[in-house]
């Protein structure tokens, strides 16, 4: 199971080789309760600011391969604990350099972007289904984006850098339109003006960016295991101005993200309380982020999609993709079938 | 597989000894001399050769009974009883 450490003032430390979470009653409250968690059951640890940890508990953690993860308040995550291992030859992250600036690079970076675009017009058609009135506004929206894939595919260069500002300019006009079907399709009383964070401007965002926020820290995860390097990114830049290799291979799976948080707002689960209003946006309160964490977290780990011809949580297959890229890298690599070991 | 593991020991030290592992296995309490919850086969053999380590065979008892998924849901549970979602390991995300 994932474990969120979500309250103020939480400690979690070590009592019998089990993890304990003490936990205050009330805020700033000195009566705590005491929650414990064998090792093998936990697969990640989410901690949120405010809380606090022992040395003791990162070894356990080290020791059953589980990783801590630190997130801001809106979600997304600024640093884990992870063994200092790669998870495995290093020559993939060679490979991974030499494709982020070679042809290779950029033909990877068309597919994500592509198959990100396509979820994205999918999608609208799916909301058709029970929106019959929005259809002439969803069909040219489709059609524009359809367009906007053509120009993608259209793209040539020797590496990613050359068409890198194109590329960005259309997966954008993309975006907006997607975003702005959504908008239409959800009650009146959430419609939103496009995307926003750093503060959400609205509900919606607030919740999409929580959303970004996890599916971030799973794909990070994800690539590590692989053996891939997360900073050596292909097209994106994160706000430290590094190129980030999990904006990167993120793409595809964004629609999991906008599905969840979408259905919790059409399914009229979300209520004015599961938000705060910040003086300049809104935030997700501890409720908010509990219902859109149990959801989440099932749609990637409990529901099964078919992919690579087996039936697997999404959670594995975006494991099995990031492993396949790994190894496609590798392929790419002559002297790999003949050298000796 | 879903296990139960169920005791009467005399010695305080090892009955202690004895809830301890059930807890490091992952194992929840649900009665005093009573736990339960998911095991692999090689969790349930680590563990079984942990108790045997602490109990007197002349007058303790252990029980280890394995029970499948369907069993569990035609359980009929009353009162403050435990969560079948919790000791199924079907629960993902546990916030605290």
């Amino acid at each position: 199971m994932h474990l969120y450490l979500n309250t103020y003032g939480t400690y979690l430390h070590i009592k019998d080789q089990l993890f304990e979470v003490r936990v205050p009653e009330s805020e700033g409250s000195k009566q705590y309760q005491k929650h414990h968690v064998a090792a093998q059951k936990v697969r990640t640890i989410v901690m949120t600011t405010s809380a606090a940890l022992s040395t003791d508990a990162i070894k356990l953690a080290m020791a059953h391969h589980i990783d801590i993860v630190f997130l801001e308040r809106g979600g997304q995550p600024f640093g884990r604990v992870w063994h200092s291992k790669p998870g495995s030859t290093t020559r993939i992250r060679k490979r991974q350099l030499e494709a982020s600036l070679s042809e290779t690079g950029l033909r990877w970076v068309k597919n994500w972007t592509l198959r990100k675009m396509q979820n994205q017009a999918d999608f609208l058609f799916d909301l058709l289904r029970h929106r019959p009135h929005l259809k002439a506004s969803f069909t040219e929206k489709r059609e524009r984006i359809a367009e906007l894939q053509k120009s993608v595919q259209d793209l040539e260069g020797d590496r990613t850098a050359d068409v890198a500002d194109s590329l960005r300019g259309l997966e954008g006009s993309a975006g907006r339109l997607y975003f702005a079907g959504l908008s239409e399709a959800i009650p009146s009383a959430w419609a939103f003006k496009g995307r926003s964070s750093r503060p959400a401007k609205d509900p919606f965002n607030a919740f999409l960016n929580y959303a970004y926020g996890i599916l971030y820290s799973r794909v990070e995860k994800a690539l590590m295991v692989a053996g891939l390097d997360p900073y050596t990114g292909f097209l994106h830049r994160d706000d430290y101005n590094q190129l980030s290799f999990v904006y990167d291979f993120i793409e595809p799976y964004r629609i999991y993200a906008d599905t969840v948080v979408f259905r919790l707002f059409s399914g009229k689960k979300v209520n004015q309380q599961h938000t705060d209003e910040l003086s300049v946006g809104y935030s997700l309160n501890k409720e908010g982020k509990q219902l859109l964490v149990a959801a989440f977290t099932d749609y990637l780990d409990e529901d099964t999609i078919r992919v690579l011809n087996r039936n697997q949580t999404r959670a594995n297959a975006m494991q099995a993709e990031a492993h396949g890229f790994a190894n496609s890298l590798l392929e790419k690599d002559d002297d790999y079938e003949t050298e000796d070991y | 597989m879903i296990c139960w593991v169920l005791y009467d020991i005399q010695d305080n030290k090892a009955r202690r000894n004895v809830a301890k592992y059930c807890k490091q296995a992952g194992l929840y309490r649900v009665q005093y001399s009573c736990f339960l919850g998911t095991l692999n086969g090689h969790e349930k053999d680590t563990l079984e050769l942990q108790i045997e380590e602490e109990i007197d065979e002349e007058v303790d008892k252990v029980y280890i009974f394995p029970m499948n998924k369907s069993e569990l849901q035609s359980c009929i549970l009353m009162g403050q009883a435990f969560d079948k979602k919790l000791v199924s390991d079907e629960v993902r995300a546990l916030f605290l």
